[in-house]
């Protein structure tokens, strides 16, 4: 009884040292793909980190108006050409701005001609 | 009789112990990896990377990042060609060609560096050479996405990434020691390059020595936008030509001139001194000892004083402040914050110029009453105006983003906020500051003209100009200052040749508030003919 007990255990050792090599073996072949996906992680971070950056540039406000200089002819607006939706008249009112020419300081608007 | 287990019976028990300890510890680790350190990888992939943390801008947008650069280093002793080597190599990466033949004919290293901080396009470009002995060394670039827009107000940093000027320099504790947390800051992008575009365009129509400006919150103590040209490439380590890395907001100090009359109001309303109303004479010149005060331009022989600051007159401010005294209009400017030194998170900073107690005179409390004789850097001015008009509270200027209500202690009265409020506008309707009024936004602010003093020496050159504008806005419930000021400004054929602040920086201010203003929700007001802001 007790040889069988002796067998079993050294089989089960024997077992055992087996299946450790083998998870040894896989955490190391593990290990080197870890450590390449973490250098791949690495060096797509960098490259996302410089697109992010070039974005920024690209997208940034000098870009901007200089494209819509000279793209489409934008330039500054006068603040009489803004509004927001809360100053439209409503229906049947009156609207705010009409022909009367507007005279002040920072900007003129010069009264529309009647159409011919 | 019963035997106890043989002496290789124990042995084996004992071994078959020590096996299920080991693998009990096998397995505890194995729980503990996969289970409690499962965050681990993932720090290890992101380790290394930066070293300083990112800038980015009240809304989140990148304003500075490490970036992956690489350092050039060649083996001469590798190179066939080492005269060609040079050659390719000093036109791909701008390095000079001498310096680099020289050091790979009489290499006393194995290694010569050919430049540092090597973009991924150069570095394709470089091996694309096929030369043999190069050695591409890891780095990292600290890059500015907004280039010369922000670039004193951001600083920049050493090749060894130590921060040098500006927040780099004032923020290099914060940036180093999270380097994976961005640092937000209060600046709004948007507001800085319509401030940056502006105040440029308007140093170059006025010839302008130098010129800059200032966004405020006056509510938070935020700075949204600070400006100073000439500006530089922070990008392109080296000044070049007219570049200047100086920042005249925050590092400079000026004798502001009138727009230090708003401080005497204040002083004056807060103390009862006088009322909007009051008539003073004003002349051709008051004399105080064997000194006469002069008027910029002629006045007639009285004003009320909404008049005097409408139409900032020396005379009439002058008169005003002595009736305070030069003992407590020390003590008020002390108590504004413009007698220290304001220090903020850029590493910057001016100590204002003054005059000692005992020096404190008649004549001094009426020449500082109109802003000379006192010399303080903008950004201490403009802290000072925000108590003035944002209910009489200290609030700190800030760089960092806090948009919760930043005002302390009460310094002035809130009614006498209110009537420097309503001085403030009458000066944008009716006096020096109609060229800063804005259609739909109701604009408060001053001008000031002041006449720069001669290097070294004592008195003022005529007709050589510091020209500032300080703007409030929307004046009943104040959000924002707009301070901008220009170093040196010639007049133009469209000013009539006049370089005064009316012309010059009043208009700018005008400028940046109609372009910020629909921009930061200002609430506008609709425009109706014959009702505009004139």
């Amino acid at each position: 009884m007790v040889r069988v007990f002796n067998t079993l255990c050294v089989a089960l050792m024997g077992l055992a040292i087996l299946a450790l090599y083998h998870v040894s073996e896989k955490t190391r072949v593990a290990n080197v793909e870890l450590t390449n996906v973490n250098r791949e992680i690495a060096r797509e971070q960098a490259s996302m980190s410089v697109l992010e950056t070039e974005w920024e540039r690209v997208a940034g406000p000098a870009k901007i108006q200089a494209l819509a200089q000279t793209n489409l002819g934008l330039t500054g607006a006068p603040t009489v050409q803004l509004s927001s939706f809360d100053a439209l008249p409503r229906r049947g009112e009156e609207a705010p701005l009409s022909d009367t020419p507007i005279h002040q300081a920072s900007v003129q608007v010069a009264t529309p001609r009647p159409a011919q | 009789m019963k035997q106890g287990p043989t002496i290789y019976q124990r042995r084996i028990v004992i071994g078959a112990a020590l096996c299920v300890a080991a693998f009990a510890l096998v397995g505890v680790r194995l729980v503990d990896v996969t289970l409690f350190r499962r965050g681990e990888a993932t720090a290890i992939a992101g380790d290394g990377l930066f070293a300083r943390a990112d800038i980015v801008d009240r809304n989140g947008e990148l304003l500075a990042r490490d970036l992956p650069v690489v350092d050039l280093y060649v083996r001469p002793h590798a190179l066939y060609d080492k005269d060609q080597a040079a050659l390719d190599l000093s036109r791909i990466t701008g390095t000079d060609y001498p310096r680099l033949k020289a050091a790979f004919d009489h290499a006393k290293s194995p290694y010569v560096l050919v430049a540092r901080q090597l973009t991924p396009d150069i570095q394709d470009k470089v091996m694309h050479l096929g030369l043999p002995g190069l050695e591409f060394e890891p780095n990292i670039k600290r890059y500015y996405t907004n280039g010369r827009a922000a670039a004193q107000l951001l600083g920049v940093t050493d090749p060894d990434g130590n921060g040098q000027s500006g927040l780099e320099g004032g923020l290099d504790v914060q940036l180093r020691t999270a380097p994976t947390i961005p640092v937000q800051i209060s600046v709004d992008m948007r507001v800085q390059y319509i401030l940056a575009n502006e105040v440029e365009a308007a140093r170059k129509t006025f010839r302008a020595l130098s010129a800059g400006g200032v966004v405020m919150d006056v509510n938070t103590g935020e700075i949204l936008a600070m400006v100073s040209v000439p500006d530089f490439d922070p990008n392109w380590r080296h000044l070049s030509g007219d570049d200047s890395d100086h920042n005249i907001m925050a590092a400079d100090r000026y004798e502001l001139g009138s727009v230090f009359k708003v401080l005497s109001f204040a002083l004056a309303m807060e103390d009862h001194t006088t009322t909007p109303d009051e008539v003073f004479p004003i002349g051709n010149g008051f004399r105080i000892g064997k000194f006469t005060i002069h008027e910029a331009e002629h006045m007639p022989a009285t004003y009320t004083a909404r008049e005097v600051l409408a139409h900032s007159s020396n005379i009439g401010t002058a008169q005003i402040a002595l009736r305070s005294g030069g003992v407590r209009q020390r003590q008020f400017l002390d108590s504004m914050g413009v007698l220290h030194i304001l220090h903020t998170e850029l590493s910057e900073f001016a100590r204002p110029l003054y005059p000692a107690a005992k020096n404190w005179g008649t004549i001094e409390t009426a020449t500082i009453g109109f802003g000379h004789g006192i010399s303080v850097a903008p950004l201490s001015y403009i802290a000072a105006a925000a108590i003035v008009v944002n209910g009489g509270r200290r609030v700190a200027p800030t760089f960092l983003k806090h948009p919760a209500d930043g005002r302390g202690e009460q310094v002035l009265k809130p009614e006498t906020s209110l009537k420097m409020r309503e001085l403030l506008r009458y000066v944008v309707t009716n006096g020096t500051g109609r060229k800063a009024d804005i259609a739909g936004y109701d604009v408060g602010g001053k001008t000031g003209s002041a006449e720069k003093p001669i290097p070294n020496g004592h008195g003022y050159q005529a007709h050589v100009l510091v020209t500032s504008f300080l703007g409030v806005f929307p004046i009943d419930d104040p959000r924002y200052i707009v301070f901008v000021l220009l170093d040196t400004p010639h007049g133009t054929k469209d000013t009539g040749g006049i370089a005064l602040a009316g012309s010059t920086a009043a208009p700018l201010a005008g400028r940046v508030i109609s372009r910020i203003a629909p921009i930061l929700n200002v609430p506008r007001r609709p425009v109706v003919p014959g009702h505009e802001n004139t």
